[in-house]
């Protein structure tokens, strides 16, 4: 099987998609795959044509990108459109990673629904989307913290070289929360009051001397 | 009032919403203000992630095109118009691509709203959503959901709502005037 990791994030090697993409690989290969997988990275539109190909001679297809206003990136959006139907006789598989910094699922469930309808208008065998949040907080947390989301991303790698599924149950625990709970929302208010979920917004805006100019509206009428 | 709207015809598509959406506007224009972005002949680059906007130079887009020119007529109006033909099942990728560049206008900081994260307000106002969409051949009532609540959510993470959507097969540029006239 010829399998193909398209990594639609706008930030290339440097994003978190490719971070999960690296654990998803480890556990991937864990299984005695040896044959490379080709990653073919969105953000390079210069090799557009190269992608399409590549897409063209995959059988086994994963696109993960970071959720943007509530959707795919515009990038992702644009290789979507350029696809070409699954020919009947052997549909192509494929699966979507959809990964964001908000803590709950509930925003990414809205897109998995379009990219469930865009694999049966396409042909394609939908392997299922993968919804994953709190994802942007790996770039500043400690590796101790990642620990269980990286084991995560392994597994799922794992399972999809054995079985070249993605695994239901696992994907069910990692979209949790779906909503916030009661007690989550009273935490998140506490910790909010304490001003801890903008401590990374502020340490940086500070790093970037921008701090004075954090509530700036520029294009307020 | 104040009307934007946002047309995503691209190459490739039939070029029906442009000729529609030029009709309502001239519908729309002796009562209200509108502005017309058709952004397959504008300079849109795609938004890289880089989050100068929200921490090096607060609300301002490091990106120079000519999104510059969208952004204070958006933050004026009162009614952000979204005007797309369908491609493969969602409004297209130039628009999507200009809908991403949107994300200085809120904060990074996230608040609770509706009982779910969502962004903090940069600005004390932001213009409501509406949709214009063209079907495509196979188009259908799932379809369309799909969209209507994708950009219901967007809203949501834009502190305002989706008033209308409006479909070209369905709708003429005369009842948008209605509809808006009575908004």
């Amino acid at each position: 099987m010829t399998f193909t990791i398209f990594n639609g994030s706008p930030r290339y090697k440097k994003s978190n998609s490719q971070t999960l993409t690296e654990q998803f690989l480890k556990g991937y290969h864990n299984q005695g795959k040896t044959e490379p997988v080709k990653i073919c990275y969105l953000a390079r539109a210069s090799q557009l044509a190269e992608h399409l190909e590549a897409f063209r001679q995959a059988e086994e297809v994963i696109i993960i990108f970071p959720l943007y206003t509530d959707c795919m990136p515009g990038m992702v959006k644009e290789f979507l459109e350029l696809l070409p139907a699954a020919g009947n006789k052997n549909p192509k598989k494929l699966g979507f990673i959809v990964q964001s910094g908000f803590p709950e699922a509930i925003h990414s469930v809205y897109v998995e629904r379009y990219l469930e309808k865009y694999a049966r208008r396409r042909h394609y065998h939908y392997l299922g989307t993968v919804i994953k949040g709190g994802v942007e907080s790996i770039r500043s947390m400690p590796p101790s913290m990642n620990k269980k989301l990286f084991k995560q991303f392994r597994e799922l790698g794992d399972n999809f070289a054995r079985t070249g599924q993605l695994p239901r149950e696992l994907m069910q625990q990692m979209r949790t929360p779906l909503k916030m709970n009661a007690v989550g929302r009273t935490v998140f208010r506490v910790i909010s009051l304490l001003g801890l979920p903008d401590m990374y917004w502020k340490k940086m805006l500070k790093k970037h001397g921008a701090y004075h100019l954090r509530s700036s509206r520029p294009y307020a009428p | 009032m104040i009307i934007t709207i946002l047309d995503g015809s691209m190459q490739g598509s039939s070029g029906e919403m442009i000729a529609f959406v030029e009709k309502a506007e001239a519908r729309l224009q002796p009562k209200h203000t509108v502005r017309c972005f058709h952004l397959q002949n504008l300079n849109i680059r795609h938004c890289n992630g880089c989050w100068d906007c929200w921490w090096k130079t607060p609300g301002l887009c490091a990106i120079k095109d000519d999104m510059e020119s969208i952004y204070p007529v958006v933050m004026q109006s009162d009614l952000l118009v979204f005007a797309s033909p369908l491609m493969a099942g969602f409004t297209s990728s130039v628009l999507k691509r200009a809908s991403d560049r949107l994300i200085p206008l809120i904060h990074p900081y996230v608040i609770l709203n509706q009982g779910e994260c969502h962004h903090k307000k940069r600005y004390d106002k932001y213009p409501d959503f509406a949709l214009i969409l063209e079907r495509e051949p196979d188009t259908d009532d799932e379809d369309i959901a799909i969209v209507k609540d994708i950009y219901r959510r967007f809203a949501l993470n834009f502190h305002c709502s989706l008033k209308h959507t409006w479909l070209t097969h369905m709708h003429s540029p005369q009842d948008i005037a209605h509809d808006i006239h009575h908004f």
